[in-house]
Protein backbone atom coordinates (compact mmCIF):
# COMPACT_ATOMS: atom_id res chain seq x y z
CA UNK A 1 0.00 0.00 0.00
CA UNK A 2 2.78 2.36 0.97
CA UNK A 3 4.57 1.62 -2.31
CA UNK A 4 1.42 2.38 -4.26
CA UNK A 5 0.99 5.78 -2.52
CA UNK A 6 4.67 6.57 -3.09
CA UNK A 7 4.40 5.65 -6.77
CA UNK A 8 1.28 7.73 -7.20
CA UNK A 9 2.99 10.71 -5.53
CA UNK A 10 5.98 10.39 -7.83
CA UNK A 11 3.73 10.25 -10.92
CA UNK A 12 1.82 13.34 -9.72
CA UNK A 13 5.03 15.22 -9.04
CA UNK A 14 6.28 14.34 -12.55
CA UNK A 15 3.01 15.58 -14.11
CA UNK A 16 3.18 18.78 -12.11
CA UNK A 17 6.75 19.39 -13.26
CA UNK A 18 5.92 18.72 -16.92
CA UNK A 19 2.73 20.76 -16.85
CA UNK A 20 4.37 23.81 -15.30
CA UNK A 21 4.83 26.66 -17.79
CA UNK A 22 8.30 27.40 -19.03
CA UNK A 23 8.41 30.90 -17.51
CA UNK A 24 7.77 29.63 -14.00
CA UNK A 25 11.53 29.53 -13.78
CA UNK A 26 13.23 32.93 -13.26
CA UNK A 27 13.25 34.89 -16.50
CA UNK A 28 16.57 34.69 -18.29
CA UNK A 29 16.33 38.14 -19.80
CA UNK A 30 18.85 40.92 -20.06
CA UNK A 31 17.76 44.54 -20.55
CA UNK A 32 20.22 47.13 -21.84
CA UNK A 33 19.07 50.78 -21.96
CA UNK A 34 20.49 53.42 -24.26
CA UNK A 35 21.36 56.15 -23.37
CA UNK A 36 21.97 55.70 -19.65
CA UNK A 37 21.83 59.41 -18.92
CA UNK A 38 19.60 62.18 -20.33
CA UNK A 39 19.84 65.90 -19.72
CA UNK A 40 16.91 67.97 -20.96
CA UNK A 41 14.71 70.95 -20.17
CA UNK A 42 11.16 71.05 -18.89
CA UNK A 43 8.84 69.94 -21.68
CA UNK A 44 11.71 68.35 -23.63
CA UNK A 45 10.94 65.20 -25.59
CA UNK A 46 13.43 62.38 -25.88
CA UNK A 47 13.50 58.68 -26.67
CA UNK A 48 15.09 55.89 -24.68
CA UNK A 49 15.69 52.51 -26.30
CA UNK A 50 16.05 49.27 -24.41
CA UNK A 51 17.35 46.06 -25.89
CA UNK A 52 15.60 43.09 -24.32
CA UNK A 53 17.50 39.81 -24.95
CA UNK A 54 16.58 36.26 -24.03
CA UNK A 55 19.80 34.88 -22.56
CA UNK A 56 18.26 31.58 -21.50
CA UNK A 57 17.78 28.30 -23.30
CA UNK A 58 13.97 28.36 -23.27
CA UNK A 59 11.43 30.71 -24.81
CA UNK A 60 10.36 33.49 -22.48
CA UNK A 61 6.68 32.90 -23.08
CA UNK A 62 4.47 35.99 -22.98
CA UNK A 63 6.23 38.74 -21.11
CA UNK A 64 5.45 42.39 -20.57
CA UNK A 65 8.06 45.11 -20.77
CA UNK A 66 6.93 48.13 -18.77
CA UNK A 67 8.53 51.57 -18.45
CA UNK A 68 8.43 53.41 -15.17
CA UNK A 69 9.64 56.82 -14.07
CA UNK A 70 10.49 57.67 -10.48
CA UNK A 71 11.63 60.86 -8.84
CA UNK A 72 14.97 60.90 -7.06
CA UNK A 73 13.86 63.90 -5.05
CA UNK A 74 11.37 63.54 -2.22
CA UNK A 75 9.40 66.67 -2.93
CA UNK A 76 8.71 66.00 -6.62
CA UNK A 77 5.63 63.96 -7.43
CA UNK A 78 5.72 61.91 -10.61
CA UNK A 79 2.79 60.62 -12.60
CA UNK A 80 4.41 58.29 -15.17
CA UNK A 81 1.34 58.55 -17.43
CA UNK A 82 2.19 62.22 -17.96
CA UNK A 83 5.72 61.31 -18.96
CA UNK A 84 4.83 58.67 -21.50
CA UNK A 85 1.39 57.67 -22.71
CA UNK A 86 2.58 54.29 -24.07
CA UNK A 87 4.58 52.47 -21.44
CA UNK A 88 3.88 48.75 -21.97
CA UNK A 89 4.91 46.32 -24.71
CA UNK A 90 4.01 42.62 -24.94
CA UNK A 91 6.61 40.34 -26.43
CA UNK A 92 7.83 36.77 -26.67
CA UNK A 93 11.48 35.96 -27.20
CA UNK A 94 13.02 32.74 -28.41
CA UNK A 95 16.38 31.65 -26.93
CA UNK A 96 19.07 34.03 -28.12
CA UNK A 97 16.56 36.46 -29.63
CA UNK A 98 16.58 40.13 -28.74
CA UNK A 99 14.29 43.05 -29.44
CA UNK A 100 14.82 46.78 -29.25
CA UNK A 101 12.00 48.79 -27.69
CA UNK A 102 11.65 52.55 -28.03
CA UNK A 103 10.06 54.69 -25.34
CA UNK A 104 8.97 58.23 -26.20
CA UNK A 105 9.14 60.40 -23.12
CA UNK A 106 8.34 64.01 -22.34
CA UNK A 107 9.80 65.63 -19.24
CA UNK A 108 6.83 67.20 -17.49
CA UNK A 109 8.54 67.99 -14.17
CA UNK A 110 11.86 69.60 -13.38
CA UNK A 111 14.34 67.76 -11.16
CA UNK A 112 16.25 64.47 -11.06
CA UNK A 113 14.49 61.32 -12.16
CA UNK A 114 15.15 57.69 -12.96
CA UNK A 115 13.52 55.74 -15.76
CA UNK A 116 13.71 51.97 -15.87
CA UNK A 117 12.12 49.08 -17.69
CA UNK A 118 10.87 46.00 -15.94
CA UNK A 119 10.13 42.71 -17.72
CA UNK A 120 7.61 40.45 -16.05
CA UNK A 121 5.65 37.36 -17.05
CA UNK A 122 2.20 37.95 -18.40
CA UNK A 123 -0.96 35.88 -18.65
CA UNK A 124 -3.58 34.19 -16.53
CA UNK A 125 -1.17 31.43 -15.52
CA UNK A 126 1.10 33.80 -13.61
CA UNK A 127 1.16 32.59 -10.02
CA UNK A 128 2.81 35.65 -8.55
CA UNK A 129 5.92 33.81 -7.41
CA UNK A 130 7.86 34.48 -10.61
CA UNK A 131 10.80 36.83 -10.60
CA UNK A 132 11.09 40.15 -12.42
CA UNK A 133 13.95 41.49 -14.43
CA UNK A 134 14.73 45.18 -14.05
CA UNK A 135 16.95 47.23 -16.32
CA UNK A 136 19.71 49.51 -15.09
CA UNK A 137 18.22 52.94 -14.49
CA UNK A 138 18.44 55.81 -16.92
CA UNK A 139 19.21 58.98 -15.03
CA UNK A 140 17.22 61.99 -16.27
CA UNK A 141 18.13 65.54 -15.31
CA UNK A 142 15.43 68.06 -16.18
CA UNK A 143 16.24 71.75 -15.96
CA UNK A 144 13.49 74.33 -15.59
CA UNK A 145 13.10 76.72 -18.47
CA UNK A 146 13.15 80.43 -17.83
CA UNK A 147 11.62 80.34 -14.39
CA UNK A 148 8.71 82.72 -14.14
CA UNK A 149 9.24 85.11 -11.29
CA UNK A 150 6.83 87.62 -9.84
CA UNK A 151 9.08 90.40 -11.07
CA UNK A 152 8.52 89.25 -14.66
CA UNK A 153 4.76 88.86 -14.32
CA UNK A 154 3.73 91.86 -12.26
CA UNK A 155 4.58 94.56 -14.86
CA UNK A 156 2.39 92.90 -17.47
CA UNK A 157 -0.56 92.08 -15.22
CA UNK A 158 -0.56 95.64 -13.86
CA UNK A 159 0.31 97.57 -17.01
CA UNK A 160 -2.44 96.26 -19.28
CA UNK A 161 -5.46 96.99 -17.03
CA UNK A 162 -3.88 100.32 -16.12
CA UNK A 163 -3.39 101.26 -19.75
CA UNK A 164 -6.92 100.24 -20.73
CA UNK A 165 -8.48 101.87 -17.68
CA UNK A 166 -6.69 105.15 -18.29
CA UNK A 167 -7.61 105.11 -21.98
CA UNK A 168 -11.28 104.51 -21.17
CA UNK A 169 -11.26 107.26 -18.54
CA UNK A 170 -9.52 109.69 -20.91
CA UNK A 171 -12.10 109.04 -23.63
CA UNK A 172 -14.97 109.63 -21.22
CA UNK A 173 -13.43 112.87 -20.00
CA UNK A 174 -12.91 114.03 -23.55
CA UNK A 175 -16.55 113.32 -24.43
CA UNK A 176 -17.79 115.22 -21.39
CA UNK A 177 -15.85 118.30 -22.44
CA UNK B 1 -50.19 96.29 -35.54
CA UNK B 2 -46.95 96.66 -37.28
CA UNK B 3 -46.05 99.65 -39.35
CA UNK B 4 -44.77 97.98 -42.47
CA UNK B 5 -41.88 99.52 -44.24
CA UNK B 6 -41.09 97.88 -47.52
CA UNK B 7 -37.51 96.68 -47.39
CA UNK B 8 -35.59 98.53 -50.02
CA UNK B 9 -32.50 96.69 -51.12
CA UNK B 10 -30.58 99.72 -52.12
CA UNK B 11 -27.69 99.29 -54.43
CA UNK B 12 -25.79 101.32 -56.95
CA UNK B 13 -26.34 105.05 -57.22
CA UNK B 14 -28.72 105.47 -54.30
CA UNK B 15 -26.53 103.75 -51.75
CA UNK B 16 -25.09 105.91 -49.00
CA UNK B 17 -21.88 104.05 -49.58
CA UNK B 18 -21.71 105.16 -53.19
CA UNK B 19 -22.05 108.76 -52.01
CA UNK B 20 -19.13 108.39 -49.62
CA UNK B 21 -17.17 106.09 -51.88
CA UNK B 22 -17.47 103.11 -49.51
CA UNK B 23 -19.86 100.16 -49.56
CA UNK B 24 -22.93 100.62 -47.34
CA UNK B 25 -21.95 97.90 -44.87
CA UNK B 26 -18.57 99.55 -44.39
CA UNK B 27 -20.21 102.91 -43.67
CA UNK B 28 -22.52 101.31 -41.08
CA UNK B 29 -19.64 99.32 -39.58
CA UNK B 30 -17.53 102.47 -39.34
CA UNK B 31 -20.30 104.39 -37.64
CA UNK B 32 -21.04 101.55 -35.22
CA UNK B 33 -17.35 101.15 -34.40
CA UNK B 34 -17.03 104.87 -33.72
CA UNK B 35 -20.04 104.68 -31.38
CA UNK B 36 -18.59 101.68 -29.62
CA UNK B 37 -14.97 102.75 -29.28
CA UNK B 38 -15.09 106.56 -29.10
CA UNK B 39 -17.72 106.44 -26.38
CA UNK B 40 -15.28 104.48 -24.20
CA UNK B 41 -17.76 101.59 -23.89
CA UNK B 42 -15.50 99.17 -25.71
CA UNK B 43 -12.45 100.15 -23.70
CA UNK B 44 -14.36 99.87 -20.42
CA UNK B 45 -15.39 96.31 -21.33
CA UNK B 46 -11.81 95.46 -22.29
CA UNK B 47 -10.61 96.92 -19.00
CA UNK B 48 -12.87 94.47 -17.11
CA UNK B 49 -11.55 91.61 -19.23
CA UNK B 50 -7.94 92.64 -18.59
CA UNK B 51 -8.51 92.71 -14.80
CA UNK B 52 -9.89 89.18 -14.98
CA UNK B 53 -7.01 87.95 -17.16
CA UNK B 54 -4.44 89.65 -14.93
CA UNK B 55 -5.78 87.89 -11.84
CA UNK B 56 -5.83 84.47 -13.51
CA UNK B 57 -2.40 84.93 -15.10
CA UNK B 58 -0.81 86.12 -11.87
CA UNK B 59 -2.15 83.17 -9.90
CA UNK B 60 -1.19 80.65 -12.56
CA UNK B 61 2.27 81.99 -13.31
CA UNK B 62 3.48 82.51 -9.76
CA UNK B 63 2.34 79.11 -8.51
CA UNK B 64 5.56 77.10 -8.42
CA UNK B 65 3.71 73.86 -7.70
CA UNK B 66 2.33 73.71 -11.22
CA UNK B 67 4.13 71.21 -13.44
CA UNK B 68 4.62 71.31 -17.19
CA UNK B 69 1.20 69.86 -18.04
CA UNK B 70 -0.54 72.13 -15.57
CA UNK B 71 1.12 75.11 -17.26
CA UNK B 72 -0.51 73.97 -20.49
CA UNK B 73 -3.78 73.81 -18.61
CA UNK B 74 -3.19 77.34 -17.34
CA UNK B 75 -2.71 78.54 -20.93
CA UNK B 76 -5.87 76.68 -21.85
CA UNK B 77 -7.76 78.27 -18.96
CA UNK B 78 -6.75 81.80 -19.96
CA UNK B 79 -7.61 81.13 -23.60
CA UNK B 80 -11.01 79.75 -22.59
CA UNK B 81 -11.64 82.93 -20.57
CA UNK B 82 -10.67 85.04 -23.58
CA UNK B 83 -12.91 83.12 -25.96
CA UNK B 84 -15.76 82.96 -23.43
CA UNK B 85 -15.70 86.64 -22.51
CA UNK B 86 -14.96 87.73 -26.08
CA UNK B 87 -18.01 85.81 -27.29
CA UNK B 88 -20.09 87.29 -24.47
CA UNK B 89 -19.06 90.83 -25.47
CA UNK B 90 -19.87 90.17 -29.12
CA UNK B 91 -23.25 88.70 -28.20
CA UNK B 92 -24.12 91.65 -25.94
CA UNK B 93 -23.18 94.23 -28.59
CA UNK B 94 -24.99 92.46 -31.43
CA UNK B 95 -28.03 91.82 -29.22
CA UNK B 96 -28.28 95.59 -28.87
CA UNK B 97 -28.00 96.07 -32.65
CA UNK B 98 -31.59 96.43 -33.87
CA UNK B 99 -33.60 96.33 -30.63
CA UNK B 100 -31.37 99.10 -29.27
CA UNK B 101 -32.17 101.27 -32.30
CA UNK B 102 -35.88 100.56 -31.77
CA UNK B 103 -35.65 101.47 -28.10
CA UNK B 104 -33.67 104.65 -28.73
CA UNK B 105 -36.18 105.50 -31.49
CA UNK B 106 -33.40 105.79 -34.07
CA UNK B 107 -34.37 102.82 -36.21
CA UNK B 108 -36.70 104.85 -38.41
CA UNK B 109 -33.99 107.34 -39.33
CA UNK B 110 -31.59 104.47 -39.93
CA UNK B 111 -34.06 102.76 -42.24
CA UNK B 112 -34.57 105.83 -44.38
CA UNK B 113 -30.87 106.13 -45.08
CA UNK B 114 -29.92 104.75 -48.48
CA UNK B 115 -28.32 101.63 -47.06
CA UNK B 116 -29.71 98.17 -47.58
CA UNK B 117 -30.94 96.27 -44.52
CA UNK B 118 -28.45 93.53 -45.13
CA UNK B 119 -25.72 96.20 -45.07
CA UNK B 120 -27.08 97.47 -41.74
CA UNK B 121 -26.96 93.95 -40.30
CA UNK B 122 -23.49 93.31 -41.71
CA UNK B 123 -22.18 96.60 -40.31
CA UNK B 124 -23.57 95.86 -36.86
CA UNK B 125 -22.15 92.34 -36.93
CA UNK B 126 -18.70 93.66 -37.85
CA UNK B 127 -18.85 96.21 -35.04
CA UNK B 128 -19.70 93.43 -32.57
CA UNK B 129 -16.83 91.32 -33.87
CA UNK B 130 -14.34 94.15 -33.31
CA UNK B 131 -14.86 93.59 -29.57
CA UNK B 132 -13.88 89.96 -29.98
CA UNK B 133 -10.76 90.88 -31.96
CA UNK B 134 -9.86 93.52 -29.38
CA UNK B 135 -10.26 90.95 -26.59
CA UNK B 136 -7.99 88.63 -28.56
CA UNK B 137 -5.32 91.35 -28.91
CA UNK B 138 -5.54 92.14 -25.18
CA UNK B 139 -4.95 88.46 -24.38
CA UNK B 140 -1.64 88.27 -26.32
CA UNK B 141 0.70 89.42 -23.50
CA UNK B 142 -1.01 87.16 -20.96
CA UNK B 143 -0.80 84.11 -23.19
CA UNK B 144 2.79 84.94 -24.04
CA UNK B 145 3.68 85.06 -20.34
CA UNK B 146 2.20 81.65 -19.67
CA UNK B 147 2.79 79.83 -22.94
CA UNK B 148 6.38 80.79 -23.81
CA UNK B 149 7.68 78.53 -21.02
CA UNK B 150 5.99 75.47 -22.44
CA UNK B 151 6.44 76.36 -26.10
CA UNK B 152 2.78 76.56 -27.12
CA UNK B 153 2.38 80.31 -27.63
CA UNK B 154 1.91 80.27 -31.41
CA UNK B 155 -0.39 77.25 -31.18
CA UNK B 156 -2.52 78.96 -28.51
CA UNK B 157 -2.73 82.17 -30.53
CA UNK B 158 -3.68 80.38 -33.75
CA UNK B 159 -6.31 78.28 -31.99
CA UNK B 160 -7.73 81.29 -30.19
CA UNK B 161 -8.02 83.27 -33.41
CA UNK B 162 -9.62 80.48 -35.46
CA UNK B 163 -11.98 78.94 -32.90
CA UNK B 164 -12.80 82.23 -31.15
CA UNK B 165 -13.63 83.99 -34.42
CA UNK B 166 -15.80 81.08 -35.51
CA UNK B 167 -17.77 81.00 -32.23
CA UNK B 168 -18.00 84.81 -32.00
CA UNK B 169 -19.25 85.02 -35.59
CA UNK B 170 -21.90 82.35 -34.98
CA UNK B 171 -23.15 83.82 -31.72
CA UNK B 172 -22.94 87.35 -33.14
CA UNK B 173 -25.37 86.26 -35.85
CA UNK B 174 -27.60 84.67 -33.19
CA UNK B 175 -27.50 87.90 -31.15
CA UNK B 176 -28.50 89.96 -34.18
CA UNK B 177 -31.33 87.55 -34.98
CA UNK B 178 -32.65 87.85 -31.42
CA UNK B 179 -32.29 91.62 -31.66
CA UNK B 180 -34.26 91.84 -34.90
CA UNK B 181 -37.27 90.08 -33.37
CA UNK B 182 -37.17 91.92 -30.02
CA UNK B 183 -38.97 95.18 -29.46
CA UNK B 184 -37.11 95.92 -26.29
CA UNK B 185 -33.40 95.99 -25.65
CA UNK B 186 -33.98 94.44 -22.24
CA UNK B 187 -35.72 91.44 -23.78
CA UNK B 188 -33.04 91.03 -26.41
CA UNK B 189 -30.18 91.20 -23.90
CA UNK B 190 -31.99 88.95 -21.42
CA UNK B 191 -32.64 86.28 -24.05
CA UNK B 192 -29.06 86.50 -25.33
CA UNK B 193 -27.52 86.26 -21.88
CA UNK B 194 -29.82 83.42 -20.90
CA UNK B 195 -28.80 81.63 -24.09
CA UNK B 196 -25.15 82.16 -23.24
CA UNK B 197 -25.64 80.81 -19.71
CA UNK B 198 -27.32 77.73 -21.17
CA UNK B 199 -24.43 77.29 -23.58
CA UNK B 200 -21.79 77.68 -20.88
CA UNK B 201 -23.53 75.46 -18.31
CA UNK B 202 -22.19 72.15 -19.69
CA UNK B 203 -18.62 73.47 -19.56
CA UNK B 204 -18.98 74.05 -15.83
CA UNK B 205 -20.02 70.53 -14.87
CA UNK B 206 -17.50 68.83 -12.56
CA UNK B 207 -15.08 66.72 -14.55
CA UNK B 208 -15.59 63.83 -12.11
CA UNK B 209 -19.17 63.27 -13.26
CA UNK B 210 -19.71 60.21 -15.42
CA UNK B 211 -19.68 61.46 -19.01
CA UNK B 212 -22.02 59.31 -21.07
CA UNK B 213 -23.24 59.66 -24.64
CA UNK B 214 -25.89 62.19 -23.58
CA UNK B 215 -23.25 64.56 -22.18
CA UNK B 216 -21.14 64.00 -25.29
CA UNK B 217 -24.07 64.91 -27.58
CA UNK B 218 -24.83 68.07 -25.56
CA UNK B 219 -21.19 69.09 -25.64
CA UNK B 220 -20.93 68.57 -29.39
CA UNK B 221 -24.24 70.32 -30.17
CA UNK B 222 -23.20 73.36 -28.19
CA UNK B 223 -20.98 75.66 -30.31
CA UNK B 224 -19.29 77.15 -27.23
CA UNK B 225 -18.48 73.95 -25.34
CA UNK B 226 -17.45 72.09 -28.49
CA UNK B 227 -15.17 74.96 -29.56
CA UNK B 228 -13.58 75.03 -26.11
CA UNK B 229 -13.23 71.23 -26.13
CA UNK B 230 -11.33 71.47 -29.43
CA UNK B 231 -8.97 74.04 -27.90
CA UNK B 232 -8.41 71.85 -24.82
CA UNK B 233 -7.62 68.80 -26.94
CA UNK B 234 -5.06 70.77 -28.93
CA UNK B 235 -3.39 72.61 -26.07
CA UNK B 236 -3.50 70.19 -23.15
CA UNK B 237 -3.53 66.79 -24.81
CA UNK B 238 -1.38 68.01 -27.73
CA UNK B 239 -3.64 66.31 -30.28
CA UNK B 240 -2.83 66.84 -33.97
CA UNK B 241 -5.04 69.60 -35.47
CA UNK B 242 -7.08 67.11 -37.48
CA UNK B 243 -7.94 64.78 -34.59
CA UNK B 244 -10.87 66.61 -32.98
CA UNK B 245 -12.24 68.40 -36.04
CA UNK B 246 -15.71 66.98 -35.36
CA UNK B 247 -15.88 69.41 -32.42
CA UNK B 248 -15.90 72.29 -34.91
CA UNK B 249 -18.99 71.05 -36.74
CA UNK B 250 -21.33 72.76 -34.28
CA UNK B 251 -19.65 76.23 -34.43
CA UNK B 252 -19.55 76.01 -38.25
CA UNK B 253 -23.22 74.98 -38.36
CA UNK B 254 -24.14 77.90 -36.10
CA UNK B 255 -22.44 80.32 -38.48
CA UNK B 256 -24.11 78.74 -41.51
CA UNK B 257 -27.60 78.52 -39.98
CA UNK B 258 -27.71 81.80 -38.06
CA UNK B 259 -25.80 83.66 -40.78
CA UNK B 260 -28.03 82.15 -43.46
CA UNK B 261 -31.16 83.13 -41.53
CA UNK B 262 -29.84 86.68 -41.22
CA UNK B 263 -29.08 86.92 -44.93
CA UNK B 264 -32.42 85.44 -45.98
CA UNK B 265 -34.84 86.75 -43.35
CA UNK B 266 -32.87 89.73 -42.04
CA UNK B 267 -34.24 92.36 -44.45
CA UNK B 268 -37.80 91.37 -43.49
CA UNK B 269 -37.07 91.32 -39.76
CA UNK B 270 -35.39 94.74 -39.63
CA UNK B 271 -38.56 96.83 -39.59
CA UNK B 272 -40.48 99.31 -37.55
CA UNK B 273 -42.88 97.90 -34.99
CA UNK B 274 -45.66 99.51 -33.06
CA UNK B 275 -44.77 101.06 -29.73
CA UNK B 276 -41.03 101.10 -29.92
CA UNK B 277 -39.26 102.59 -32.82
Amino acid sequence: MKRAVLLASLVLALFAYLAAPAWAAPLAVQITPDPTRVATVLGGRFTITTEVANTGSAPTGNVLAHLNVASMQDEVYVDPEDWSSSRSVNLTLQPGESRTLSWDIQAVNAGRFAAYVVVLPEGSEVSGAEGLVVSPLVKIDVETRSAMSESGVVPVVLAIPLLLGLSAAALRLRRRR
Amino acid sequence: MTARVVPTEVDGSGDLGSMTGDPGWLVVAGQECRDLWRSGRGLALLFCLSVLLSAVTYLASTNSALNFLERREAVNLVLQFVVGVGVLLTLVVTADGISGERERETLESLLVTPVSRRAILAGKLIAGLTLWFAAYVVSIPYLWLLAREVGIFSRAMTLGLLVGTLVALGLGCVGLLISTVSNSNKISLAISLFLLVILFAPTQLPSGLPAGWFFDVIERLNPVSSGLAYITGQLVQAHPWSEDLSFLVSPVLTVVLAGGALVIAGPRLVRLTVGSN
